[in-house]
């Protein structure tokens, strides 16, 4: 194995690092204002994303266009779920919502097909292909280094989102007020904020990004399905765990953490032992159990503060 | 005097279990009769193997206040285990059920002991990865399983569909039979203290090792043991393909639990026969949702968000709700026609 070899599956992981940190971070926003989790993320991810390929593949409308109509339809999936079925429920209780968001999956599996007949296909193919600028070659330690442009562009749009919410929530007023009632809604209230509209612009905040990063997923080449995003929401609460909820920079770091990882066990395959090439089936297996094992160490997570408990 | 005794006889668990299988019983000897389509009695089964790893997680989220959404794991496990000793090494049922029993304890310990780390919602996710590693470990050791059930035998009896129904059934009674009796002994009150509250219980004396552990273990147990019978019943599983194994299982068994009212066993059946029951016993038999299959799952979503957002305390609170208001306005009439003195 050589470096530049080495180098490009690193890379070959952009993509994915980008499309978990976002959802990993749209998961923190909802668990850290509404104590949930939010189950039915990917199932809206997919919705919109549906809408951004029917514009794009159907009407011709230029992918940026489709992904704003499509991050639309996320906000307004977040603005119906806070304000129409939580603030409309009987004294909703975190498990009581993480089940209603359960129902709202199977509401989405079942419309998709209702409204978009076909569940399987590719529909961002003809954006790279046939163009030579789809990958870009440098040479690099005497070796070719191939990195696709869609990773690149994914991952300035990632830090470019990502930096912009960071400094609103560290600068903003609204960032003062979403870490307020993310540290106490109470207490936030009494204050003088308020925390129905910043949990609702929360959810609408996190299904759009939700959104934005199943396009981007999508765009790999990933057929869509309507559960294609479930991998990856299932990574993305694991990369909350293992960066640790109570940040907000943590689930992120834990997002990057989790296909880093993963490429590094891959890795191992080319090792010159006996039956190392086996050792790709059994990746991810591998990860998690790293995973769990850190968390056992410092259940917290890695970035995380330990929590006092009130008796 | 009569109707006293009889609603007290009616209060006994054992009775309700004894009428609820013995009504299932019915059912199928209707089928077996040709009264009742197979289909609908099958789905009756696989709706009580879901039931059973509902109850047991009742006994995890109701009575000890611990979530976990690792079940669909665990009933990956109990699939494996059934598959490997009775398919490869054509060892019968008991001995399946046997290794399942001795695999599901070991987990559940495990599990126990992770949750004296973490706790709540991270507990909640720590075992959904764990039910990740186990799904990802089962189909990287074989992606679809297989059994032959003419090979299997129970107490020298050849088992047959019906044989299959029936091994479901008793187990299911068996099993709330237990937890039943389990809850109201001592150990089910000092788990029901711990779910109050942990330090209050701490200080009465129970400990919060034991318990947790115990919950964990009954409710892997019951979650293998379903798996086993789901190799029994309906004898095929494709773990790359299918959702059985999914975070999807494990939400609707947690979902079957809140929908029936998280406290109650027969709540816990019903939220399974809800959440799994209704679509194959009913919504595919009528022509409009066989043809649009997306509309059954639809309709199961909305009754859940419905169920959730108006009623918290589950279908349970829902039907109790309503024997009051009907016991009320009973009374209400009877004053009405006697006086009040009579009442």
């Amino acid at each position: 194995m050589t470096l530049p070899f080495a180098l490009m599956m690193l890379l070959g992981q952009l993509v994915n690092m980008c499309v978990t940190a976002l959802a990993a971070f749209a998961v923190t926003m909802v668990f850290r204002t509404s104590t949930t989790t939010n189950f039915a993320q990917g199932s809206v991810a997919a919705l919109g994303c549906y809408y951004t390929a029917e514009l794009f593949g159907k009407y011709g409308v230029p992918v940026y266009l489709g992904l704003i109509a499509g991050m639309l339809v996320g906000v307004l999936c977040g603005l119906f779920i806070d304000i129409v079925i939580f603030r409309n429920g009987k004294s909703v209780n975190p498990v009581g919502k993480q089940i209603i968001t359960m129902g709202l999956v199977s509401i989405i599996f079942g419309g998709i097909p209702l409204r978009f007949g076909n569940p399987e296909r590719v529909p961002f193919e003809s954006l790279y292909r046939g163009k030579e600028a789809a990958n870009i070659i440098v040479d690099f330690a005497g070796g070719k280094l191939v990195v696709s442009r869609h990773a690149l562009i994914c991952l300035g749009v990632t830090v470019a989102v990502l930096a912009a919410l960071f400094l609103l929530l560290k600068f903003s007023k609204w960032g003062l007020a979403v870490r307020a009632t993310a540290s106490n809604e109470f207490t936030a209230e009494l204050m003088g904020i308020n925390s129905h509209a910043i949990t609702a612009i929360s959810w609408a905040l996190a299904c759009a990004l939700g959104v934005l990063a199943a396009v981007m997923y999508a765009g790999n080449g990933t057929a869509i399905t309507a559960s294609f995003m479930t991998t990856i929401q299932v990574n993305a609460f694991l990369a909350c765990i293992l960066g640790g909820f109570s940040t907000f920079y943590g689930p992120v770091v834990g997002a990057v953490c989790i296909p880093l990882v993963s490429t590094l066990v891959s890795f191992l395959q080319y090792l010159p032992i006996e039956g190392a090439a086996a050792i790709s089936r059994w990746n991810m297996v591998i990860v998690y159990v790293l995973l769990m094992i850190v968390i056992l160490i410092k259940p917290q997570g890695l970035l995380g503060k330990p929590v006092a408990k009130k008796v | 005097m009569k109707m006293h005794k009889l609603r007290r006889l009616m209060s006994v668990p054992l009775t309700q279990i004894i009428l609820f299988a013995a009504l299932m019983t019915a059912l199928q000897l209707l089928s077996m009769a040709g009264l009742i389509p197979n289909s609908f009695t099958y789905a009756i089964g696989s709706t009580l193997i879901y039931a059973i790893v509902a109850i047991g997680f009742c006994l995890l989220l109701g009575y000890s206040g611990l979530a976990s959404l690792g079940t669909a794991g665990f009933i990956g496990v109990g699939a494996y285990a059934a598959y490997y000793v009775m398919e490869s090494f054509g060892m019968p049922y008991i001995a399946a059920l046997a290794v399942t029993l001795a695999i599901s304890v070991a987990i559940g310990v495990a599990v126990g002991f992770i949750s004296l780390r973490v706790e709540g919602l991270y507990l909640a996710i720590l075992t959904l990865g764990l039910s990740e590693i186990l799904r990802n470990l089962l189909m990287a050791v074989q992606a679809t399983i297989k059994i032959d059930i003419s090979n299997a035998r129970l107490f020298g009896v050849q088992l047959n569909d019906s044989g299959a129904y029936m091994l479901v059934l008793v187990t299911f009674s068996l099993l709330v039979w237990l937890t039943s009796n389990l809850i109201d002994s001592p150990t089910g009150r000092a788990m029901l203290a711990m779910k109050n509250s942990t330090s209050a219980a701490q200080a009465m004396g129970v400990s919060l090792m034991k318990h947790r552990l115990l919950a964990f273990v009954i409710s892997t147990v019951f979650a293998a043991i379903g798996g086993l019978l789901y190799m029994m019943y309906v004898r095929v599983m494709t773990t790359s393909v299918s959702t059985l194994l999914t975070m999807t299982t494990s939400l609707n068994i947690l979902g079957a639990v809140i929908i029936g009212g998280a406290k109650s066993l027969w709540g816990t059946t019903l939220g399974a026969f809800i959440v799994y029951g209704i679509q194959s016993m009913f919504l595919s038999k009528i022509p409009f949702f066989q043809k649009n299959p997306a509309f059954i799952t639809m309709l199961t979503g909305l009754l859940i968000v419905v169920v959730v957002m108006f009623f918290p305390g589950g279908l349970t609170q829902f039907l109790s709700g309503i024997k009051a208001k009907l016991q009320r306005s009973f009374r209400k009439v009877r004053e009405d026609i006697y006086g009040k003195d009579l009442g």
